[in-house]
C-alpha cells in the first residue's frame, strides 16, 4: 500500500475514535459492553453491520480489561474502588442478563473472560452488600438459564462455572436445589467428561455447601432423592458414576447437620444391600468409600432386625472379607474402624432377630 | 462461533470410534497412545488415565480436562474431547508426531541443540506461557519433556497434569503453596511452601529449560533429588558459563540470567520476556526445528528404544541417580503434591546458610 494511503487511513481511524465517547473508567467500559451486547442481542440475521468484526473485537477487549480490573494482573493488585464501580454498573440495567443471554454469540476467549468476570462479581461487596445476590434474587429465572446450559455443549462449561459461583449465595442455592436438583441425576451421566464432571461438581456443591438448606431439603425429599440416588447413581453400571456418588454419599451422611437423614439411611435394609455390593467392587476407592457408610449401618445401636439378619447371614463371608481388606498405606483410623466393625459383626446374637 | 471450531463438535465421545495403536508415552497412572479416529481416518493422541489410581479427589482431573478443552492457542496442546471408558479417562488430543524435545535430545542430540533451534523452540513455548498466564494458569511443569514437536516443526506446550489456576473459583488466590513440579526445574520459592508462588515460577522453569536445551540435560540433573533441592535453594542460580559455553550468544546468556533470578518479583513476565532481544530474530520453527527431524525413525520406535534403554540401565544401575529417581518418581507423577519430605530441615539449613 502506498504511504500516503496509509496516512489517510490512519487519519480516518483517528477521526473515528475521536467521534466516539471517551472510554476511560472501568464504569465506562461496562457501559460500553452493555451497548455492544444490546447490538449483539438485536442482531439475529446473518448480515451483521459493517462494523461487526470490529465491535466484536472491542467487546472481547473490554471483557479482558474488566477481568484484569477485578482480578488484578501478575504485576498489579486489584483496586477496590474500580471493582465496586464495575460491580455496580454491571447489575444496573440488566447488563448481567444480557451477558448471559448473549454468551453463545461471543467467541471463545470472550466467553472465558466473561465467565471469570461473572464468577468474581458474586463476591464483590459494595457498601458491605452483596449486590449480585440481591440481583439474582430478583432475577431468579437466570438460574434456570444457567442450569439448562448443561444441555448445550457450547455453553455447558461456562454456564456451569457461573452457576457454581451463584449458588454460593444461600437463597440462590435453595432455589436451585428445590427447582433443579433432580435434573442433575441425568447431567452427571452425560458422556462428555468435562461436562458430566462439571455437573457432578455443581451437584456436590448444592448438596454440601449450605448445611441448613441441605438438611431441610433432604428431610423433606428423602424418599424421592434417595430413590434416584440409589438406582441411578450407586447402582449404575458406570464406574465413574458409582465412584463419585459413593464419595458424595459419605460427605452428605457424615456431616453432622444431616444426622437425622443419616440414621434413616443406615437403617434401611435396601441401602445396606447396595453398600455391601459396593464393598465387592473391584475398585479400591469405591470399596473404601462404601466401607465408611457400611460401618455406620453396623455401628447403629438400634439396628432394625432385618439388618441384623443380613449381617448374621453373611457373617463368615464378611469376616473373611475384612481380614483381606487392607490399605496400601498404613492408616490407624481405618484399622481401628475395621476392628470395631469386625467385633460388632462377630458378636451379633441371632436372638436379636425376632 | 470460534475460529478454531470450538462451537461445533467434531470428535465423538464413543470409544468404538477410536483405534488405539502404539504407546507413545508412559507414566504411572497414564499412558499416551497413538490412535486413529476412525470416522475421519485421522491420527490423534489419546491419554488414558487410570482413575482408580488417582486417589480420592477427581476435582483436579476435572479441572485439567476442562482447561484443556477450553484452550485456543497455536502453541498449547488442547483436548478435542474426553470421556470415561471403564476405569480410564480418555483425553483425545492432537498427535504431535515427533514427540517431546527431551525424547529428541535423548535420541539424536545428547549434548543439546544449536542456538537458532533453541531460540525458535523457546519463543514458541514462551508464547504458550504468555497465553496461559493471561488466562490465570500456572503451568508448573515447564521442561523439555513437556515441549512437543510436530513433523512440520510446530511447537506446543503440553501436560497440564499439575497446572494450577490462579483465578480458580472467582477469587484471585494470592499465590499457590502446593509443592509440585519436577525438582530440577523447580523455582526456589516453590520449594519453600510457606512463601507461596505465582506465574513467575514458570519463568524460572523456563530458564532451566533453556539450559536443558543448550546442554542436553537440566543443570543439576546428575545429582540426587534432595541434593537438587538444596543446591537450588543455596547455590547461586545456574546459567551459561562464560568460557565453557562460548558458542552461545551474549543475548541468550542474558535472557537465561533474567529468568533465573531467585527473587520471583525480579523475574520478567512472559509478555516482557518475549520482547527480549534474544527472541527478536527467532526463525520460524517450520524452518529451524524441521531440520532436526530429518532421518529419524518414527516416534513410536524411538519411544520403544528409549524405554528399553531405560529399563536396561535401571537394571544395571548405571543411570545417574537423578535420572533413576526420575524414572521411579514417574510412579508418583500424579501424586507429587503428597511428597512428604522434611521441609523443616531444608529450611533450617537454608537459614543457617543465610547467617554465614
Amino acid at each position: 500500500m502506498p504511504n500516503f494511503l496509509k496516512t489517510i487511513l490512519k487519519f480516518k481511524s483517528k477521526l473515528k475514535s475521536k467521534s466516539k465517547k471517551k472510554i476511560r473508567t472501568p464504569g465506562d467500559k461496562v457501559r460500553r459492553v452493555r451497548e455492544l451486547l444490546i447490538l449483539l442481542n438485536d442482531n439475529n440475521n446473518v448480515d451483521h453491520g459493517p462494523n461487526w468484526v470490529e465491535e466484536m473485537k472491542e467487546l472481547g477487549k473490554y471483557f479482558a480489561d474488566i477481568k484484569f480490573t477485578l482480578y488484578g494482573t501478575s504485576e498489579a493488585e486489584p483496586v477496590p474502588e474500580a471493582c465496586a464501580q464495575v460491580t455496580q454498573e454491571f447489575f444496573q440495567e440488566n447488563t448481567f442478563r444480557l451477558l448471559i443471554i448473549c454468551l453463545s454469540k461471543l467467541d471463545l476467549e470472550a466467553r472465558k473472560d466473561a465467565t471469570q468476570v461473572v464468577a468474581n462479581l458474586q463476591r464483590q461487596q459494595v457498601h458491605s452488600r452483596l449486590i449480585a445476590c440481591e440481583y439474582l434474587e430478583n432475577n431468579i429465572d437466570l438460574i434456570d438459564v444457567l442450569v439448562s446450559g448443561y444441555e448445550d455443549h457450547r455453553l455447558a462449561l461456562h454456564y456451569g462455572n457461573m452457576l457454581r459461583e451463584c449458588i454460593r449465595h444461600q437463597t440462590i442455592a435453595k432455589y436451585a436445589l428445590e427447582t433443579h436438583l433432580f435434573k442433575f441425576f441425568d447431567y452427571i451421566q452425560l458422556p462428555d467428561f468435562e461436562i458430566s464432571s462439571d455437573a457432578a461438581a455443581t451437584f456436590k456443591e448444592l448438596l454440601t455447601r449450605h448445611k441448613s438448606t441441605v438438611s431441610e431439603f433432604l428431610s423433606k425429599n428423602y424418599d424421592g432423592f434417595f430413590r434416584e440416588f440409589n438406582t441411578k447413581l450407586l447402582q449404575s453400571a458406570v464406574y465413574i458414576t458409582k465412584r463419585q456418588a459413593i464419595k458424595l454419599l459419605g460427605d452428605i451422611l457424615l456431616d453432622r447437620s444431616n444426622s437425622a437423614t443419616m440414621v434413616r439411611y443406615v437403617s434401611s435394609k435396601d441401602n445396606l444391600m447396595i453398600l455391601m455390593n459396593l464393598l465387592r467392587e473391584p475398585s479400591r476407592p469405591i470399596q473404601l468409600e462404601a466401607f465408611h457408610i457400611f460401618k455406620l449401618c453396623v455401628a447403629n445401636k438400634n439396628k432394625p432386625h432385618e439388618i441384623t439378619a443380613i449381617l448374621i447371614a453373611n457373617r463368615s463371608k464378611l469376616l473373611r472379607f475384612f481380614s483381606n481388606f487392607t490399605l496400601d498405606k498404613e492408616d490407624q483410623q481405618f484399622e481401628a474402624d475395621k476392628a470395631q466393625v469386625v467385633k460388632e459383626i462377630a458378636e451379633l446374637e441371632p436372638k436379636e432377630i425376632r | 462461533m470460534g475460529k478454531s471450531g470450538h462451537g461445533k463438535r467434531s470428535y465423538s465421545v464413543n470409544a468404538n470410534d477410536y483405534k488405539l495403536l502404539e504407546e507413545i508415552g508412559y507414566g504411572a497412572s497414564a499412558t499416551v497412545f497413538r490412535a486413529i479416529y476412525v470416522p475421519y481416518n485421522e491420527v490423534v493422541a489419546i491419554k488414558c488415565l487410570d482413575l482408580d489410581r488417582c486417589n480420592s479427589n477427581l476435582d483436579d482431573i476435572r479441572r485439567e480436562a476442562q482447561m484443556m478443552s477450553l484452550i485456543d492457542h497455536a502453541n498449547v496442546v488442547r483436548a478435542f474431547c474426553s470421556f470415561v471408558v471403564d476405569r480410564n479417562l480418555w483425553v483425545v488430543m492432537p498427535f504431535m508426531a515427533e514427540g517431546s524435545c527431551l525424547h529428541l535430545m535423548q535420541t539424536a542430540y545428547p549434548d543439546g541443540f544449536e542456538e537458532p533451534v533453541i531460540c525458535s523452540i523457546l519463543k514458541e513455548s514462551l508464547k504458550a506461557l504468555e497465553y496461559l498466564h493471561q488466562h490465570g494458569h500456572i503451568h508448573r511443569d515447564v521442561k523439555a519433556g513437556n515441549i512437543l514437536l510436530d513433523t512440520n516443526g510446530v511447537v506446543k506446550l503440553a501436560d497440564f497434569g499439575v497446572s494450577a489456576c490462579m483465578f480458580d473459583s472467582g477469587d484471585r488466590q494470592r499465590s499457590r503453596n502446593t509443592f509440585i513440579g519436577t525438582p530440577c526445574w523447580m523455582a526456589p520459592e516453590v520449594m519453600l511452601p510457606e512463601k507461596g508462588y505465582n506465574f513467575k515460577a514458570d519463568i524460572w522453569s523456563f530458564g532451566i529449560t533453556a539450559l536443558e536445551l543448550a546442554h542436553g540435560h537440566a543443570p543439576f540433573s546428575k545429582y540426587p533429588y534432595m541434593k537438587v533441592l538444596l543446591m537450588t535453594l543455596q547455590n547461586a542460580p545456574p546459567g551459561l558459563d562464560h568460557d565453557r559455553d562460548k558458542k552461545f550468544s551474549k543475548s541468550f546468556k542474558e535472557m537465561i540470567a533474567m529468568c533465573l533470578v531467585k527473587d520471583p518479583a525480579k523475574r520478567p513476565t512472559a509478555e516482557k520476556l518475549l520482547k527480549h532481544s534474544f527472541f527478536k530474530h527467532a526463525k520460524p520453527p517450520e524452518l529451524s526445528v524441521k531440520k532436526l527431524l530429518a532421518d529419524l525413525p518414527p516416534l513410536w520406535n524411538r519411544v520403544k528404544t528409549l524405554q528399553l534403554r531405560d529399563d536396561a540401565q535401571l537394571a544395571l544401575k548405571l543411570l545417574p541417580s537423578a535420572q533413576q529417581e526420575a524414572i521411579s518418581q514417574n510412579e508418583y507423577k500424579r501424586g507429587v503434591s503428597a511428597w512428604n519430605f522434611d521441609i523443616e530441615d531444608l529450611k533450617a539449613q537454608a537459614a543457617l546458610e543465610d547467617q554465614d
